[in-house]
């Protein structure tokens, strides 16, 4: 493990040397090659790097918005895999596929080298200085106003950077935009509970009712969540927990879980009523609300029988405490907010406020608290465009050009925009726009803090730090370009810092104290800092409001059928994929989705009977159609979606970005129709509705069902018993 | 060893995994896969290819079938007639079961698969010269070909990846059989280590690249015959005897409530992978039940 | 018919002798096999480094370093190391009488560079590999040495020797054995001690890698087979 006290930078001098000339003993094929192969020593040792045994290091997954404590294995200067930190309170050692998949991320050859500014079509490599130097010339006399800032989720230093930047123009026009996010839900939270993410104990509760949360796949801190949902499984006093899951297309969740009830798309916060109603234990506001919504009712518009909405209600009520939680499906239509508030109010009736739904502990500083956001930003950065306002737009970790609907016409407003620049890893639909790109460190190779948004155990601050060399001479980390700008700005403030590490070095040091490295001496605070990667704050935790309101919530009639566009559109999204910013990493285009078993593409997936009702078979390439545009992918008949719905995975569908990211599969973000929720104004990504037709083409669908083909033939092969039969607490 | 040696002890090397005489002392490496726990999320797949130079091998090839993740997530729907809501997905991580008796050692012509003294099933590269017969006679399919020269395969290691390669594993080339190893590198240190202090491998030594990703914890690894280790604790819970082709628990009239089990058991292939049975809360009768 | 068996017989005949055959004494496994030469970029004198003292003329013996005082990471990992060049430095600063020598000088300019020869400051020297296995081999030094040096309290210079030949007679090191998997075999087909003679507990499980369990001879010596698990090496 990692020696107490070194200097890092020369170790990584050292390590660069070693890294560069190390002999791939694991490649190349068979030949003895004495005499001809050069073998390379350090020319400084260390004494806890030793050739062919690898050293772990502690840092941050920047893969997701999860935050994942990781845990690097280098070997001879090179980082192999990333597993997960055993210490930390959000994956405890564990690491999902995407996470693992960092490390193609950092060694992808598709990243962008040098720093990029646009002449005609191309781009022309240019010196960081005359980058810099163009930057303050673009900037020079441009109001606040006028800048935009378009960013992904951001927490930590840079966070803190960024924002002194923009307090330094004035400018307001900080875009948090996340294509895929739980930003209803968020607000939701705040309203049923007085904080937007509270924590979830999933393992504490003996009944989890998701209406669309897929907590395993792709839902805010999957690793976080899977791990309680082994204990869960094991359950609390040997009663397995039980997992009920609505929604009209099947996630990963969905297909684990003991009981999954498709719903009528958008009827979800029917059925929350309908079990609030049918519970009878509401009183109040809550029962108001619920009023009316008696189980025939609740059954004709949701499409849940009566006796499963009976079942269902037997069981919350044996089952206590139980957790109900609000995810994506329930939020992506015009009443998104409403659904999600009805779920959660159906929390409240269950006492399970308190129970499995605590308040979360948050780090005492605000200014690096995550700074989060949806897709409502882009109704107001398409506003400012569209109006012409913005002369120099920035743009970092988002690709809003992929990711906006394409009927909001991105692309072309950006064209309005004066100077654009994009800080990228790759040339990606919103770099190929930019005017200048600024190739960034991957976040293997640079530093950095962040402060997850789920917080799942004591409040932290997490440490990112290079786990080897940089690869490519002219990329720089996010906080050091920051920094360089910010120095334009008010060199006086920071004069002090040379780069980022020693900005970051120093407010850390500041800050020690409140950091658990009260009395300890700089040097062994920050190799602490550095060797656990996880930094304890002494964090307060705000009390959730107990009360049940349900003042405002109305649910509107299930929606009426539409002729010309008879189906409902649920984009996918899955755990690899995301919103499409992981493409380009090949193990995860390889992997196959967990449901269809599909690889290397996009697919639509159509419930076997409507299959059969149009004549599609699997294979068969049909158009996808709704108001804004088409996409064209091929055919899965999947018994897990409502017959009058269909779904195309998000994250494909790439013009741009890589070898392994273009022209693969197709993108549905194109024809997502811009209608948002009306109370947070976030795209209702599940309000679209789409005709699909045949193109009369087929394929062979690329999929791995295994060697029987997804039959067991009448084998035991995937077994199950039903669960009272078992008695899980008897196992060891 | 010799031929004659080969010969004279020719029954010894045909049955060297004596499923009923000397017991592995001190190491017999086995696994337990618990169902109910597997999400089916795939991370132990991925962290497969990051730790055993796993390649690419991209969309066309994977259509002829010529995919190599040497552990794969299968996806079954249930077929026991029953609809949705109470229909859904079981997943099964499927990886080399490391049998006891394999039928892919005694078909190989030129003995490139073998039984080590732990327990495992090697397969050794250089030896290999690709005749597929012991994919051919895996009842678990788990055996993958290297039809192409992979390493110089475009987009499958750019120069810029082959940095990730794990320098402990070879990169296999065309012509050869691969397999999952238990990841017998990691295996290989800690023994190395545990002989070096005199001692056996501890229980939580070792984790292999799966068990270490694997979110929900559903995959538990260790030495079987350590009494101390999860793994024997939980075979023996169970009632799952690594020499038994049929469980005295499934023999009784009465249906076991214990959920271990070995995929296709009949075989006598006596696999060194069990696994548990998913459990499910059902709808109580057929006849009450309506589909939505 | 009986043409027939003839044939049959004449095979199994062949198959036999040639089994007589393989089993005679393999001069292959024994035998020196010396490899290419190998130029250094220093002319590195492992004979003044590591050979034995000459009390005669001291000038022309060596100083009977331990080969793990350079190669360092041979008892604790796969691979020996070569020794990182501050280790060369640390010495060599504070041996005046040899400073001026033109190899000492060509060490010094790795160290602090040379700009007459494009060599920049604690550059390592590029040194040839000398004892190259196929990439699908894989030899642990640290088993090797524990065993022998630490558990039978061998010398070092015979347990290094074992496969590398008598390097303390050599200038730069050159491969003296064949390094072959028959090499290899030679040895770990022997019996071989389990328990250490005049050295530290071998430990009773000594033979875990082995097919067989440890046979008391009528010496009373217990022995056991080496590892014959080919995923010991290759995997």
């Amino acid at each position: 493990m990692m020696g107490s006290s070194f200097d890092r930078r020369d170790f990584l001098k050292v390590l660069g040397w070693g890294g560069a000339a190390v002999a791939l003993s694991g490649c190349g094929n068979t030949s003895v090659e004495d005499g001809k192969e050069t073998v390379v020593s350090y020319s400084e040792p260390t004494d806890y790097m030793i050739p062919s045994i690898g050293v772990y290091y502690n840092s941050t997954c920047a893969q997701c918005d999860a935050g994942c404590n990781i845990n690097g294995r280098v070997r001879e200067g090179r980082v192999l895999k990333l597993e997960g930190n055993p210490d930390s309170a959000i994956n405890r050692g564990k690491l999902c596929g995407l996470g693992q998949a960092g490390v193609q991320h950092h060694y992808n050859p598709d990243r962008i080298r040098e720093p990029l500014l646009r002449s005609g079509d191309k781009g022309e490599a240019i010196t960081w200085e005359k980058a810099y130097a163009l930057i303050a010339e673009k900037l020079q006399g441009v109001d606040g106003e006028e800048i935009a800032f378009v960013t992904g989720g951001m927490s930590g230093h840079s966070k803190v950077l960024l924002e002194n930047y923009l307090l330094s123009f004035g400018c307001k026009n900080h875009f948090v935009y996340e294509a895929v996010a739980p930003a209803v839900v968020r607000a939701a939270n705040e309203k049923s509970y007085g904080v937007t993410m509270p924590r979830l104990s999933i393992n504490k509760a003996k009944l989890v009712l998701s209406f669309g949360a897929d907590f395993l796949g792709s839902w805010i801190s999957p690793v976080h969540f899977s791990q309680q949902y082994g204990q869960f499984r094991k359950g609390v006093d040997g009663q397995r927990g039980i997992l009920v899951q609505v929604e009209s297309k099947m996630t990963l969740t969905g297909a684990n879980a003991d009981r999954w009830l498709v719903v009528r798309p958008g009827t979800e916060g029917v059925l929350a009523l309908g079990l609030i109603n049918a519970l009878g234990t509401a009183s109040g506001d809550a029962a108001a609300a619920a009023q009316g919504y008696d189980k025939e009712r609740v059954s004709k518009d949701t499409g849940v029988s009566v006796e499963q909405i009976d079942k269902l209600v037997e069981l919350l009520k044996s089952h206590t405490p139980s957790l109900v939680l609000a995810g994506s499906a329930a939020e992506g239509y015009v009443h998104g907010s409403q659904n999600a508030a009805a779920i959660n109010l159906l929390n409240h009736v269950l006492g399970n406020v308190g129970k499995t739904i605590e308040p979360a502990a948050s780090v005492p500083f605000p200014q690096m608290s995550p700074a989060v956001g949806g897709t409502a930003a882009l109704t107001k950065l398409g506003e400012g465009l569209s109006a012409g306002k913005f002369k120099v737009l920035f743009n970092y970790a988002a690709n809003p050009v992929f990711t906006a609907p394409a009927s909001m016409k991105l692309k072309d407003e950006l064209t309005k925009v004066g100077f654009k620049i994009a800080f990228a890893h790759y040339l990606d639909e919103t770099a190929l726009q930019a005017d200048l790109v600024l190739p960034l460190d991957s976040a293997l190779e640079d530093w950095g803090t962040s402060v997850p948004e789920y917080m799942a155990g004591d409040a932290q601050i997490s440490v990112q730090q290079p786990l080897m060399e940089k690869l490519y001479a002219n990329t720089r980390g996010f906080g050091d370009i920051l920094l360089v700008l910010l120095k334009q700005r008010q060199s006086d403030n920071y004069k002090d810092y040379a780069d980022y590490y020693a900005y970051l070095r120093g407010a850390m040091l500041q800050n020690k104290n409140a950091l658990g490295g009260e009395g300890a001496d700089d040097d062994t605070f920050w190799n602490h800092s550095l060797s656990s990667g996880i930094l304890k704050a002494a964090g307060s935790s705000a009390a959730l409001s107990g009360s049940a309101s349900a003042a405002g919530l109305t649910l509107p009639a299930p929606a009426a059928a539409d002729a010309q566009y008879p189906l409902h559109f649920i984009p996918g999204v899955s755990a690899s994929h995301r919103d499409g910013r992981h493409a380009n990493q090949p193990w995860l285009q390889e992997s196959p989705d967990p449901l269809t078993t599909i690889v290397w593409d996009s697919w639509v997936e159509i419930h076997p009977k409507k299959a059969a009702e149009l004549g599609i078979v699997e294979g068969d390439i049909v158009e996808v159609t709704s108001k804004s545009g088409s996409i064209k992918a091929q055919a899965y008949l999947f018994p897990g979606i409502h017959p009058d719905a269909v779904s195309v995975p998000l994250g494909q569908g790439h013009e741009a970005m890589g070898r392994y990211a273009k022209g693969i599969g197709a993108n549905p973000f194109a024809i997502l129709d811009a209608v948002f929720d009306k109370e947070t104004g976030e795209l209702a990504m599940h309000e679209t509705r789409v005709k699909i037709s045949k193109t009369g083409q087929r394929v062979v669908v690329v999929k791995d069902e295994g060697p029987a083909g997804g039959s067991q033939a009448g084998k035991k092969i995937a077994a199950r018993l039903d669960a009272n039969h078992v008695d899980l607490s008897k196992e060891a | 060893m010799s031929v004659s040696n080969l010969l004279s002890n020719w029954s010894e090397f045909r049955h060297t995994h004596p499923v009923d005489d000397v017991p592995h002392d001190p190491y017999k490496w086995a696994m337990a896969v618990d169902l109910d726990a597997c999400t089916g999320c795939n991370a132990c797949s991925i962290a497969c290819y990051a730790e055993n130079n796993l390649p690419v091998v991209g969309k066309e090839k994977y259509s002829h079938g010529h995919v190599m993740h040497w552990i794969r997530v299968e996806r079954y729907w249930d077929e026991d007639g029953r609809e949705f809501p109470d229909q859904g997905a079981q997943f099964l991580p499927m990886m080399c079961q490391q049998c006891e008796a394999a039928p892919c050692e005694t078909v190989c012509p030129v003995g490139a698969t073998n039984h080590t003294p732990d327990g495992l099933n090697s397969q050794i590269y250089n030896r290999c010269i690709g005749s597929r017969y012991c994919s051919a006679n895996c009842p678990f399919k788990v055996r993958y070909f290297n039809w192409y020269d992979y390493p110089t395969t475009d987009d499958v290691w750019p120069a810029e990846m082959t940095q990730q390669l794990n320098p402990d594993v070879s990169v296999r080339g065309k012509g050869v059989m691969e397999k999952c190893t238990f990841c017998v590198q990691r295996l290989t240190v800690v023994k190395g280590n545990a002989k070096s202090e005199g001692r056996i491998v501890r229980e939580g030594e070792v984790q292999t690249a799966c068990q270490q990703a694997c979110p929900t914890g559903a995959i538990s690894f260790g030495n079987i015959v350590d009494p101390e280790s999860r793994v024997h604790k939980q075979w023996q819970a169970q009632q799952v005897e690594l020499a038994k082709d049929v469980q005295a628990k499934d023999t009784g009239e009465v249906a076991s409530d214990l959920r271990g089990y070995r995929i296709l058991e009949e075989l006598r292939a006596y696999p060194s992978v069990m696994y548990l049975e998913r459990v499910r809360e059902l709808a109580p009768a057929k006849s009450e039940h309506h589909s939505a | 018919m009986h043409r027939f068996l003839r044939l049959s017989v004449l095979l199994m005949g062949l198959f036999v002798a040639s089994s007589y055959a393989a089993d005679a004494p393999s001069a292959r496994m024994t035998e020196d096999s010396l490899g290419p030469e190998v130029a250094q970029p220093i002319e590195f004198p492992h004979f003044r480094h590591a050979g034995d003292v000459n009390k005669e003329h001291p000038e022309k013996g060596g100083m009977q370093i331990d080969c793990m005082y350079c190669h360092t990471f041979a008892r604790r990992s796969a691979v020996a190391g070569i020794p990182p060049l501050q280790k060369c430095i640390g010495c060599h600063q504070s041996i005046e009488s040899v400073k001026e020598t033109p190899r000492i000088k060509q060490l010094f300019e790795y160290w602090e560079g040379s700009k007459e020869k494009n060599i920049a400051a604690k550059t390592p020297i590029p040194w040839k590999k000398v004892h190259d296995l196929p990439d699908f081999v894989r030899f642990n030094h640290e088993r090797h040495i524990q065993r022998f040096v630490f558990q039978q309290n061998r010398p070092v210079q015979e347990a290094c020797g074992y496969c590398h030949g008598d390097v303390k007679t050599m200038t730069v090191a050159r491969r003296s054995k064949t390094l072959s998997m028959g090499f290899c075999a030679g040895c770990h087909e022997k019996d071989h001690l389990v328990s250490a003679e005049g050295g530290k507990d071998a430990g009773n499980q000594a033979y875990w890698y082995g097919f067989t369990k440890p046979v008391v001879k009528t010496s009373g010596a217990l022995t056991a087979k080496g590892p014959n698990d080919c995923w010991q090496c290759h995997k």
